[in-house]
Protein backbone atom coordinates (compact mmCIF):
# COMPACT_ATOMS: atom_id res chain seq x y z
CA UNK A 1 0.00 0.00 0.00
CA UNK A 2 0.97 3.34 -0.24
CA UNK A 3 2.21 5.62 2.56
CA UNK A 4 0.79 8.73 1.42
CA UNK A 5 0.16 10.49 5.09
CA UNK A 6 0.21 7.41 7.57
CA UNK A 7 1.55 9.30 10.95
CA UNK A 8 3.17 5.92 12.25
CA UNK A 9 4.72 4.48 15.46
CA UNK A 10 5.62 6.44 18.81
CA UNK A 11 7.84 4.63 21.26
CA UNK A 12 6.02 5.02 24.56
CA UNK A 13 8.47 3.19 26.56
CA UNK A 14 11.33 0.61 25.24
CA UNK A 15 15.05 1.14 24.31
CA UNK A 16 14.70 3.43 21.59
CA UNK A 17 16.55 6.34 21.87
CA UNK A 18 18.13 7.60 18.81
CA UNK A 19 18.08 11.13 17.19
CA UNK A 20 17.45 11.17 13.34
CA UNK A 21 21.12 12.01 12.59
CA UNK A 22 22.71 8.98 14.65
CA UNK A 23 23.02 5.64 11.95
CA UNK A 24 21.45 2.49 14.32
CA UNK A 25 22.14 -1.01 13.56
CA UNK A 26 19.49 -3.29 14.23
CA UNK A 27 17.77 -6.41 13.45
CA UNK A 28 14.68 -6.65 11.57
CA UNK A 29 11.78 -8.89 9.86
CA UNK A 30 11.41 -7.53 6.37
CA UNK A 31 7.65 -7.13 6.56
CA UNK A 32 4.53 -5.74 4.84
CA UNK A 33 2.31 -2.71 5.91
CA UNK A 34 -0.74 -4.91 6.62
CA UNK A 35 1.27 -7.99 8.58
CA UNK A 36 2.75 -5.77 10.89
CA UNK A 37 -0.22 -3.76 11.99
CA UNK A 38 -2.14 -7.49 12.18
CA UNK A 39 0.34 -9.89 13.60
CA UNK A 40 3.07 -8.14 15.48
CA UNK A 41 4.90 -10.64 17.65
CA UNK A 42 6.99 -13.86 17.13
CA UNK A 43 8.07 -14.20 13.34
CA UNK A 44 5.91 -17.66 12.77
CA UNK A 45 5.26 -19.45 9.49
CA UNK A 46 2.23 -18.03 9.34
CA UNK A 47 3.63 -14.77 9.48
CA UNK A 48 6.18 -14.89 6.81
CA UNK A 49 2.88 -16.44 5.07
CA UNK A 50 0.96 -13.73 5.88
CA UNK A 51 3.63 -11.31 4.55
CA UNK A 52 4.77 -13.05 1.46
CA UNK A 53 1.17 -13.44 0.16
CA UNK A 54 0.02 -9.44 1.06
CA UNK A 55 2.95 -8.01 -0.30
CA UNK A 56 2.64 -10.36 -3.84
CA UNK A 57 -1.51 -8.71 -3.59
CA UNK A 58 0.37 -5.25 -3.52
CA UNK A 59 1.43 -4.07 0.46
CA UNK A 60 4.10 -2.73 0.66
CA UNK A 61 7.29 -3.40 2.72
CA UNK A 62 7.68 -2.26 6.04
CA UNK A 63 10.78 -2.93 8.28
CA UNK A 64 9.61 -4.41 12.01
CA UNK A 65 12.93 -3.75 14.46
CA UNK A 66 12.47 -7.24 16.01
CA UNK A 67 13.87 -5.38 19.68
CA UNK A 68 10.73 -3.91 20.07
CA UNK A 69 8.38 -4.73 17.36
CA UNK A 70 7.97 -0.74 16.33
CA UNK A 71 6.61 -0.76 12.16
CA UNK A 72 9.36 1.38 10.37
CA UNK A 73 8.56 2.71 7.05
CA UNK A 74 11.77 2.55 4.63
CA UNK A 75 12.91 5.34 2.58
CA UNK A 76 14.25 2.99 -0.04
CA UNK A 77 11.62 0.01 -0.44
CA UNK A 78 14.01 -1.65 -3.29
CA UNK A 79 15.94 -2.33 -0.73
CA UNK A 80 13.77 -4.49 1.16
CA UNK A 81 10.68 -5.47 -1.39
CA UNK A 82 12.75 -8.46 -2.49
CA UNK A 83 13.23 -9.63 1.00
CA UNK A 84 10.07 -9.66 2.56
CA UNK A 85 9.13 -12.88 5.19
CA UNK A 86 13.49 -12.77 5.95
CA UNK A 87 15.16 -11.29 8.19
CA UNK A 88 17.80 -8.83 7.68
CA UNK A 89 20.66 -6.96 9.60
CA UNK A 90 19.73 -3.18 8.84
CA UNK A 91 21.83 0.14 9.39
CA UNK A 92 19.89 3.69 8.68
CA UNK A 93 18.25 6.41 10.18
CA UNK A 94 16.01 6.18 12.53
CA UNK A 95 13.15 8.74 13.20
CA UNK A 96 10.45 7.50 15.77
CA UNK A 97 8.43 9.92 16.00
CA UNK A 98 7.12 9.08 12.12
CA UNK A 99 8.38 5.55 12.53
CA UNK A 100 10.31 5.73 9.28
CA UNK A 101 13.95 4.54 8.52
CA UNK A 102 16.52 6.04 5.90
CA UNK A 103 18.15 3.30 4.94
CA UNK A 104 22.16 2.79 4.54
CA UNK A 105 21.88 -0.86 4.03
CA UNK A 106 20.33 -3.69 4.52
CA UNK A 107 21.70 -7.86 4.79
CA UNK A 108 19.68 -10.66 4.85
CA UNK A 109 20.18 -13.12 7.81
CA UNK A 110 19.37 -16.50 9.04
CA UNK A 111 17.52 -16.68 12.18
CA UNK A 112 20.49 -18.38 13.64
CA UNK A 113 22.90 -15.53 13.22
CA UNK A 114 20.73 -14.01 16.05
CA UNK A 115 22.62 -14.84 19.34
CA UNK A 116 20.47 -16.68 22.04
CA UNK A 117 20.03 -13.91 24.62
CA UNK A 118 19.98 -11.10 21.75
CA UNK A 119 16.36 -9.24 22.30
CA UNK A 120 15.70 -9.72 18.80
CA UNK A 121 16.23 -13.79 19.43
CA UNK A 122 12.73 -13.43 21.83
CA UNK A 123 10.87 -12.45 18.31
CA UNK A 124 11.45 -15.52 16.91
CA UNK A 125 10.33 -17.78 19.84
CA UNK A 126 6.75 -18.13 19.81
CA UNK A 127 6.90 -19.74 23.45
CA UNK A 128 7.49 -15.95 24.72
CA UNK A 129 4.39 -15.34 23.59
CA UNK A 130 2.31 -18.66 24.25
CA UNK A 131 3.50 -18.85 27.69
CA UNK A 132 3.47 -15.57 29.23
CA UNK A 133 0.92 -12.67 29.62
CA UNK A 134 -1.97 -13.08 31.79
CA UNK A 135 -5.23 -13.91 30.00
CA UNK A 136 -7.00 -11.90 32.72
CA UNK A 137 -5.05 -8.72 31.63
CA UNK A 138 -5.67 -10.02 28.18
CA UNK A 139 -9.62 -9.66 28.43
CA UNK A 140 -9.19 -6.42 30.34
CA UNK A 141 -7.68 -4.76 27.46
CA UNK A 142 -9.94 -6.14 25.07
CA UNK A 143 -12.79 -5.13 26.75
CA UNK A 144 -11.66 -1.57 27.37
CA UNK A 145 -10.83 -1.26 23.58
CA UNK A 146 -13.71 -2.48 22.33
CA UNK A 147 -15.89 0.05 24.37
CA UNK A 148 -13.55 3.30 23.35
CA UNK A 149 -16.01 5.93 22.19
CA UNK A 150 -15.73 7.60 18.57
CA UNK A 151 -14.92 3.66 16.82
CA UNK A 152 -17.15 3.40 13.65
CA UNK A 153 -16.80 0.62 11.04
CA UNK A 154 -13.66 2.05 10.05
CA UNK A 155 -11.85 1.91 12.08
CA UNK A 156 -9.79 -1.36 13.73
CA UNK A 157 -7.79 -1.32 16.48
CA UNK A 158 -5.71 -4.48 17.53
CA UNK A 159 -3.20 -5.69 19.84
CA UNK A 160 -0.58 -8.26 20.60
CA UNK A 161 0.58 -8.90 24.06
CA UNK A 162 4.38 -10.23 25.69
CA UNK A 163 4.03 -10.85 28.92
CA UNK A 164 2.82 -7.51 30.33
CA UNK A 165 3.72 -5.81 26.94
CA UNK A 166 1.56 -4.66 24.62
CA UNK A 167 1.77 -3.63 21.01
CA UNK A 168 -0.92 -1.65 19.93
CA UNK A 169 -1.88 -2.15 15.88
CA UNK A 170 -4.38 -1.44 13.34
CA UNK A 171 -5.69 1.87 11.71
CA UNK A 172 -8.20 4.50 12.98
CA UNK A 173 -9.73 7.70 11.15
CA UNK A 174 -9.69 9.46 14.09
CA UNK A 175 -6.12 11.03 15.19
CA UNK A 176 -7.21 10.75 18.98
CA UNK A 177 -8.58 7.25 18.72
CA UNK A 178 -4.46 6.53 18.30
CA UNK A 179 -3.80 8.34 22.04
CA UNK A 180 -6.98 7.58 23.41
CA UNK A 181 -6.42 3.85 23.15
CA UNK A 182 -3.01 3.95 24.18
CA UNK A 183 -3.75 6.01 27.21
CA UNK A 184 -6.63 3.42 28.00
CA UNK A 185 -3.84 0.55 27.85
CA UNK A 186 -1.59 2.66 29.61
CA UNK A 187 -3.62 2.93 32.73
CA UNK A 188 -4.77 -0.93 32.89
CA UNK A 189 -3.02 -2.27 36.21
CA UNK A 190 -0.35 -4.72 35.25
CA UNK A 191 0.57 -3.73 31.82
CA UNK A 192 4.39 -3.04 31.23
CA UNK A 193 5.65 -1.11 27.96
CA UNK A 194 3.48 -0.29 25.41
CA UNK A 195 4.38 0.24 21.77
CA UNK A 196 2.07 2.18 19.54
CA UNK A 197 2.13 0.97 15.50
CA UNK A 198 -1.74 2.03 15.28
CA UNK A 199 -1.61 3.95 11.92
CA UNK A 200 -4.25 6.84 11.30
CA UNK A 201 -5.83 7.11 7.54
CA UNK A 202 -5.63 9.84 5.52
CA UNK A 203 -9.34 11.15 4.88
CA UNK A 204 -8.79 12.04 1.18
CA UNK A 205 -11.74 12.31 -0.82
CA UNK A 206 -11.40 9.11 -2.71
CA UNK A 207 -10.90 7.19 0.31
CA UNK A 208 -13.70 8.50 1.73
CA UNK A 209 -16.21 7.99 -1.45
CA UNK A 210 -14.70 3.96 -1.26
CA UNK A 211 -15.72 4.05 2.68
CA UNK A 212 -19.20 5.05 1.68
CA UNK A 213 -19.78 2.20 -0.84
CA UNK A 214 -17.97 -0.35 0.66
CA UNK A 215 -20.35 0.34 3.64
CA UNK A 216 -23.38 0.27 1.56
CA UNK A 217 -23.06 -2.36 -0.39
CA UNK A 218 -21.71 -5.12 2.42
CA UNK A 219 -24.44 -3.53 4.73
CA UNK A 220 -27.13 -4.46 1.62
CA UNK A 221 -25.81 -8.01 1.21
CA UNK A 222 -24.68 -8.75 4.98
CA UNK A 223 -27.35 -7.05 6.30
CA UNK A 224 -26.91 -9.10 9.73
CA UNK A 225 -23.49 -8.06 10.29
CA UNK A 226 -24.77 -4.52 10.96
CA UNK A 227 -26.60 -4.00 14.29
CA UNK A 228 -27.35 -0.57 15.64
CA UNK A 229 -24.92 1.73 15.26
CA UNK A 230 -22.34 -0.77 14.70
CA UNK A 231 -20.94 -4.00 12.30
CA UNK A 232 -19.26 -6.78 13.05
CA UNK A 233 -17.50 -6.14 9.90
CA UNK A 234 -14.50 -3.35 9.77
CA UNK A 235 -13.87 -1.77 6.62
CA UNK A 236 -10.15 -0.15 6.46
CA UNK A 237 -9.78 1.92 3.95
CA UNK A 238 -5.63 3.14 2.63
CA UNK A 239 -5.66 5.40 -0.58
CA UNK A 240 -7.61 2.87 -2.47
CA UNK A 241 -7.02 -0.71 -0.87
CA UNK A 242 -9.72 -2.23 1.41
CA UNK A 243 -9.03 -4.43 4.13
CA UNK A 244 -11.71 -6.35 5.59
CA UNK A 245 -11.83 -7.57 9.24
CA UNK A 246 -14.07 -8.75 12.20
CA UNK A 247 -15.63 -11.83 11.78
CA UNK A 248 -18.58 -13.55 9.55
CA UNK A 249 -20.42 -16.52 10.37
CA UNK A 250 -19.71 -18.55 7.18
CA UNK A 251 -17.34 -18.65 4.40
CA UNK A 252 -20.08 -18.12 1.97
CA UNK A 253 -20.09 -14.41 3.56
CA UNK A 254 -16.91 -13.97 3.30
CA UNK A 255 -16.87 -14.66 -0.33
CA UNK A 256 -19.83 -12.56 -1.01
CA UNK A 257 -18.15 -9.65 0.86
CA UNK A 258 -15.00 -10.01 -1.53
CA UNK A 259 -16.78 -10.27 -4.44
CA UNK A 260 -18.83 -6.95 -3.88
CA UNK A 261 -15.78 -5.33 -2.86
CA UNK A 262 -14.06 -5.94 -5.79
CA UNK A 263 -16.81 -4.43 -7.62
CA UNK A 264 -16.87 -0.93 -6.51
CA UNK A 265 -15.43 1.37 -8.72
CA UNK A 266 -12.22 3.26 -7.71
CA UNK A 267 -11.36 -0.39 -4.98
CA UNK A 268 -7.66 -0.80 -6.11
CA UNK A 269 -6.97 -3.77 -3.48
CA UNK A 270 -9.28 -5.90 -1.50
CA UNK A 271 -7.46 -7.64 0.98
CA UNK A 272 -10.16 -10.02 2.65
CA UNK A 273 -9.48 -11.25 6.09
CA UNK A 274 -12.16 -11.25 7.23
CA UNK A 275 -12.81 -14.78 10.05
CA UNK A 276 -15.33 -17.02 9.80
CA UNK A 277 -16.39 -17.97 13.15
CA UNK A 278 -17.84 -21.26 12.44
CA UNK A 279 -14.66 -23.35 11.35
CA UNK A 280 -16.17 -23.72 8.09
CA UNK A 281 -13.50 -22.11 5.89
CA UNK A 282 -12.42 -23.48 3.14
CA UNK A 283 -9.79 -26.18 2.89
CA UNK A 284 -7.35 -27.07 0.30
CA UNK B 1 -6.10 -19.24 12.59
CA UNK B 2 -5.02 -16.38 11.05
CA UNK B 3 -3.24 -17.97 8.35
CA UNK B 4 -5.89 -20.51 7.30
CA UNK B 5 -8.42 -17.44 7.49
CA UNK B 6 -5.74 -15.30 5.27
CA UNK B 7 -5.18 -18.19 2.43
CA UNK B 8 -8.64 -18.80 1.73
CA UNK B 9 -9.07 -15.20 1.11
CA UNK B 10 -6.60 -14.54 -0.98
CA UNK B 11 -7.72 -17.76 -3.30
CA UNK B 12 -11.11 -15.51 -3.26
CA UNK B 13 -9.58 -12.69 -4.05
CA UNK B 14 -7.84 -14.30 -7.10
CA UNK B 15 -11.54 -15.16 -8.12
CA UNK B 16 -12.63 -12.01 -7.64
CA UNK B 17 -9.73 -10.04 -9.43
CA UNK B 18 -10.93 -12.80 -12.95
CA UNK B 19 -14.35 -11.83 -12.23
CA UNK B 20 -13.93 -7.98 -12.19
CA UNK B 21 -11.25 -7.97 -15.46
CA UNK B 22 -12.64 -4.87 -16.86
CA UNK B 23 -12.19 -2.63 -13.26
CA UNK B 24 -8.70 -2.58 -14.48
CA UNK B 25 -8.73 0.05 -16.13
CA UNK B 26 -10.67 2.59 -14.02
CA UNK B 27 -8.77 1.15 -10.81
CA UNK B 28 -5.53 2.69 -12.72
CA UNK B 29 -7.28 6.07 -12.86
CA UNK B 30 -8.35 6.07 -9.67
CA UNK B 31 -5.05 4.95 -7.72
CA UNK B 32 -3.65 7.87 -9.61
CA UNK B 33 -6.42 10.27 -8.46
CA UNK B 34 -6.18 8.47 -4.93
CA UNK B 35 -2.72 9.25 -4.14
CA UNK B 36 -2.97 12.82 -4.91
CA UNK B 37 -5.98 13.21 -2.67
CA UNK B 38 -4.32 14.10 1.06
CA UNK B 39 -5.41 15.49 4.48
CA UNK B 40 -7.68 18.08 4.31
CA UNK B 41 -6.76 21.27 6.39
CA UNK B 42 -8.69 23.35 8.55
CA UNK B 43 -10.98 25.60 6.33
CA UNK B 44 -9.28 29.12 6.17
CA UNK B 45 -12.66 30.80 5.95
CA UNK B 46 -12.41 31.75 9.92
CA UNK B 47 -11.62 34.77 8.09
CA UNK B 48 -14.36 35.27 5.81
CA UNK B 49 -16.31 38.61 6.62
CA UNK B 50 -18.93 37.81 8.96
CA UNK B 51 -22.63 38.93 8.03
CA UNK B 52 -25.01 40.42 10.72
CA UNK B 53 -28.16 39.32 10.83
CA UNK B 54 -31.05 40.20 13.62
CA UNK B 55 -32.52 38.45 15.60
CA UNK B 56 -36.57 38.98 14.63
CA UNK B 57 -38.39 40.71 17.46
CA UNK B 58 -40.99 38.35 19.67
CA UNK B 59 -39.75 35.28 18.36
CA UNK B 60 -37.67 32.23 20.62
CA UNK B 61 -35.47 31.15 17.99
CA UNK B 62 -33.59 33.01 15.45
CA UNK B 63 -34.37 31.09 12.27
CA UNK B 64 -30.63 29.93 11.70
CA UNK B 65 -31.51 26.18 11.75
CA UNK B 66 -33.27 24.49 9.13
CA UNK B 67 -35.54 23.03 11.72
CA UNK B 68 -36.65 23.72 15.14
CA UNK B 69 -39.41 21.73 15.50
CA UNK B 70 -37.70 18.04 17.26
CA UNK B 71 -35.76 19.98 19.81
CA UNK B 72 -36.25 18.41 23.04
CA UNK B 73 -34.54 19.27 26.60
CA UNK B 74 -31.49 17.09 27.13
CA UNK B 75 -30.72 15.69 30.64
CA UNK B 76 -27.32 15.13 29.81
CA UNK B 77 -26.50 18.38 29.85
CA UNK B 78 -26.65 20.78 32.63
CA UNK B 79 -28.95 24.00 31.73
CA UNK B 80 -30.76 24.93 29.16
CA UNK B 81 -30.02 23.28 26.19
CA UNK B 82 -32.67 21.63 23.66
CA UNK B 83 -31.18 19.54 21.14
CA UNK B 84 -32.25 16.95 18.57
CA UNK B 85 -30.01 13.67 17.19
CA UNK B 86 -31.68 11.70 14.12
CA UNK B 87 -32.08 8.08 15.20
CA UNK B 88 -32.38 7.36 11.44
CA UNK B 89 -30.38 3.98 10.65
CA UNK B 90 -28.98 5.57 7.76
CA UNK B 91 -28.73 9.13 8.78
CA UNK B 92 -26.80 9.79 12.06
CA UNK B 93 -24.09 10.60 14.26
CA UNK B 94 -22.61 7.14 14.27
CA UNK B 95 -22.46 7.19 10.02
CA UNK B 96 -20.15 10.26 10.06
CA UNK B 97 -16.60 10.30 10.57
CA UNK B 98 -15.50 14.24 9.90
CA UNK B 99 -17.08 17.27 10.01
CA UNK B 100 -16.46 20.68 8.33
CA UNK B 101 -16.58 23.60 10.81
CA UNK B 102 -18.56 26.73 9.08
CA UNK B 103 -17.61 30.17 10.19
CA UNK B 104 -20.06 31.44 13.12
CA UNK B 105 -23.16 33.40 12.25
CA UNK B 106 -23.68 36.59 14.18
CA UNK B 107 -27.60 37.69 15.30
CA UNK B 108 -27.60 40.77 17.06
CA UNK B 109 -30.26 41.22 19.88
CA UNK B 110 -33.35 42.36 17.92
CA UNK B 111 -33.17 46.15 19.40
CA UNK B 112 -29.76 46.81 18.52
CA UNK B 113 -29.08 49.86 17.38
CA UNK B 114 -26.50 48.32 14.25
CA UNK B 115 -24.73 51.67 13.66
CA UNK B 116 -23.41 51.86 17.17
CA UNK B 117 -21.77 48.39 16.34
CA UNK B 118 -18.09 49.64 15.37
CA UNK B 119 -16.77 47.61 11.58
CA UNK B 120 -14.43 45.72 13.12
CA UNK B 121 -16.39 44.19 15.76
CA UNK B 122 -18.63 42.31 13.47
CA UNK B 123 -16.44 39.63 13.90
CA UNK B 124 -14.93 39.50 17.48
CA UNK B 125 -16.39 36.57 18.82
CA UNK B 126 -17.53 34.83 15.94
CA UNK B 127 -14.10 33.57 15.24
CA UNK B 128 -12.79 33.08 18.12
CA UNK B 129 -16.32 31.01 18.74
CA UNK B 130 -14.80 28.97 15.28
CA UNK B 131 -11.16 28.04 16.62
CA UNK B 132 -12.95 27.31 19.68
CA UNK B 133 -15.58 24.95 18.45
CA UNK B 134 -13.03 23.59 16.30
CA UNK B 135 -10.50 22.52 19.04
CA UNK B 136 -13.85 21.40 21.03
CA UNK B 137 -14.63 18.99 18.06
CA UNK B 138 -12.03 18.01 15.97
CA UNK B 139 -11.22 15.03 18.20
CA UNK B 140 -14.55 13.72 17.59
CA UNK B 141 -15.08 14.53 14.39
CA UNK B 142 -11.82 14.85 12.60
CA UNK B 143 -11.73 18.67 10.48
CA UNK B 144 -12.14 18.16 6.77
CA UNK B 145 -12.78 21.27 4.01
CA UNK B 146 -14.18 19.25 1.07
CA UNK B 147 -17.99 18.20 1.32
CA UNK B 148 -18.70 14.89 0.77
CA UNK B 149 -20.17 11.18 1.61
CA UNK B 150 -19.13 10.39 5.67
CA UNK B 151 -18.64 14.23 6.29
CA UNK B 152 -20.81 16.83 8.18
CA UNK B 153 -20.95 20.08 8.42
CA UNK B 154 -20.90 21.98 11.42
CA UNK B 155 -23.36 25.80 11.14
CA UNK B 156 -23.51 27.92 14.00
CA UNK B 157 -24.38 30.70 15.23
CA UNK B 158 -24.01 32.97 18.46
CA UNK B 159 -27.41 34.84 18.93
CA UNK B 160 -28.65 37.77 20.71
CA UNK B 161 -24.71 39.27 20.71
CA UNK B 162 -25.94 43.50 21.88
CA UNK B 163 -23.54 46.67 21.78
CA UNK B 164 -22.66 47.61 25.21
CA UNK B 165 -20.94 51.04 26.40
CA UNK B 166 -17.74 52.85 25.45
CA UNK B 167 -14.84 51.54 25.84
CA UNK B 168 -12.61 53.46 28.56
CA UNK B 169 -9.91 55.03 27.71
CA UNK B 170 -7.26 53.71 30.11
CA UNK B 171 -8.54 50.12 28.17
CA UNK B 172 -8.49 51.42 24.71
CA UNK B 173 -4.48 52.56 25.21
CA UNK B 174 -3.87 49.26 26.59
CA UNK B 175 -4.87 47.40 23.32
CA UNK B 176 -3.48 50.05 20.92
CA UNK B 177 -5.11 49.69 17.48
CA UNK B 178 -6.94 46.49 18.26
CA UNK B 179 -9.75 48.66 20.67
CA UNK B 180 -13.19 49.11 20.01
CA UNK B 181 -14.74 52.15 20.99
CA UNK B 182 -17.91 50.26 22.22
CA UNK B 183 -17.97 46.91 23.88
CA UNK B 184 -19.75 43.76 22.08
CA UNK B 185 -22.11 42.55 25.06
CA UNK B 186 -22.60 39.00 25.10
CA UNK B 187 -24.63 38.61 28.48
CA UNK B 188 -27.72 37.30 26.84
CA UNK B 189 -26.32 35.14 24.00
CA UNK B 190 -27.12 31.78 23.26
CA UNK B 191 -25.86 29.06 20.84
CA UNK B 192 -27.35 27.78 17.97
CA UNK B 193 -26.13 25.23 15.91
CA UNK B 194 -26.64 22.05 14.15
CA UNK B 195 -25.04 19.35 12.16
CA UNK B 196 -25.80 18.13 8.67
CA UNK B 197 -25.20 16.06 6.05
CA UNK B 198 -22.10 18.01 3.81
CA UNK B 199 -24.07 16.26 0.53
CA UNK B 200 -27.75 17.10 1.33
CA UNK B 201 -28.15 19.19 4.04
CA UNK B 202 -30.21 16.71 5.85
CA UNK B 203 -29.90 17.79 9.77
CA UNK B 204 -28.81 15.46 11.70
CA UNK B 205 -28.38 16.77 14.83
CA UNK B 206 -28.84 20.14 16.82
CA UNK B 207 -28.61 22.28 19.67
CA UNK B 208 -29.82 25.08 21.05
CA UNK B 209 -27.76 26.62 24.04
CA UNK B 210 -29.29 28.89 26.21
CA UNK B 211 -26.73 28.31 29.05
CA UNK B 212 -25.86 32.46 30.33
CA UNK B 213 -22.02 31.88 30.47
CA UNK B 214 -21.27 35.33 28.56
CA UNK B 215 -23.36 36.69 31.95
CA UNK B 216 -21.38 40.04 32.34
CA UNK B 217 -19.13 39.39 29.57
CA UNK B 218 -17.83 42.02 26.99
CA UNK B 219 -15.41 42.07 24.38
CA UNK B 220 -13.56 45.27 23.67
CA UNK B 221 -10.97 44.81 21.53
CA UNK B 222 -10.14 42.87 18.17
CA UNK B 223 -8.12 40.92 19.91
CA UNK B 224 -10.22 40.39 23.07
CA UNK B 225 -8.60 36.85 23.63
CA UNK B 226 -5.36 38.06 24.39
CA UNK B 227 -6.51 41.30 26.99
CA UNK B 228 -7.38 39.58 30.72
CA UNK B 229 -9.81 42.17 30.82
CA UNK B 230 -12.06 39.87 28.47
CA UNK B 231 -11.54 36.75 29.78
CA UNK B 232 -14.75 36.30 31.17
CA UNK B 233 -15.91 36.56 27.12
CA UNK B 234 -13.14 33.91 26.20
CA UNK B 235 -14.03 31.22 28.64
CA UNK B 236 -17.82 31.86 27.97
CA UNK B 237 -16.90 31.19 24.08
CA UNK B 238 -14.89 27.93 25.09
CA UNK B 239 -17.67 26.96 27.54
CA UNK B 240 -20.00 26.93 24.39
CA UNK B 241 -17.63 24.98 22.37
CA UNK B 242 -17.20 22.16 25.75
CA UNK B 243 -21.32 21.93 25.73
CA UNK B 244 -21.17 21.37 21.91
CA UNK B 245 -18.63 18.88 22.26
CA UNK B 246 -20.74 17.24 25.39
CA UNK B 247 -23.64 16.87 23.34
CA UNK B 248 -22.10 15.02 20.37
CA UNK B 249 -20.37 12.74 23.53
CA UNK B 250 -23.50 11.98 24.68
CA UNK B 251 -25.14 11.23 21.06
CA UNK B 252 -21.92 9.20 20.37
CA UNK B 253 -22.46 6.94 23.26
CA UNK B 254 -23.94 3.39 22.81
CA UNK B 255 -26.68 1.97 23.73
CA UNK B 256 -26.71 -1.27 25.74
CA UNK B 257 -27.63 -3.68 23.89
CA UNK B 258 -25.24 -2.07 21.12
CA UNK B 259 -22.17 -2.02 23.59
CA UNK B 260 -22.52 -5.95 24.15
CA UNK B 261 -22.82 -6.48 20.75
CA UNK B 262 -19.54 -4.57 20.38
CA UNK B 263 -17.84 -6.24 23.10
CA UNK B 264 -18.81 -9.77 22.02
CA UNK B 265 -17.83 -8.60 18.04
CA UNK B 266 -14.53 -7.19 19.14
CA UNK B 267 -11.39 -9.75 18.82
CA UNK B 268 -8.31 -8.51 17.71
CA UNK B 269 -6.07 -10.25 15.07
CA UNK B 270 -3.31 -10.47 17.70
CA UNK B 271 -5.32 -12.88 20.08
CA UNK B 272 -3.94 -16.41 18.67
CA UNK B 273 -0.51 -15.96 19.46
CA UNK B 274 -1.98 -15.22 23.68
CA UNK B 275 -3.98 -17.93 24.16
Amino acid sequence: MKRALAIVPLILAGGICCSADEVSMFKAYVDTDLCARLMLGPVTSARIACSQQTHKDGSDPVLVQLSNNLVLDANKDNLIKNLVGQLADVSGQINVKNGSVKLQSVTPIKADAIPQGDPARKQLDVRMYRTTGSPQLYEKIRHELAMMPYISEFDFISFTMAGNDVILTGWTVRQTNRSDAQNIVKNIEGVGTIINNIEVLPLGSFDMQIRARTRAVLQQNLSMYFWGNGSDIKIVVKNGDVILLGNVIRQSDKDIANIRVNSIPGVFHVFNLLRVQSGEEKKG
Amino acid sequence: MFNVSFQSSSRVLGVALSLAVGAGCSRQQTQTASTASSQPASAETAEAPIELKKMPAGKEFSGFLKDYSNLKPNPNLDGTALTFVSNDAQKNLHRYIAVIVDPVQVYLASDVDESKLPDKARGVGARYFHKALEGAVSSAFPIVSQPGPLVLRLRSAIVGVDVGGEVPAADKAAAADNALDRTVNIGKVAVEMELVDSQTGEQIASMVDRETLGSGAEIGAVNFSREEKWAAAREAFDGWARRVRDFLDSADELSPEDAKRADQSYRPYGDTVTK
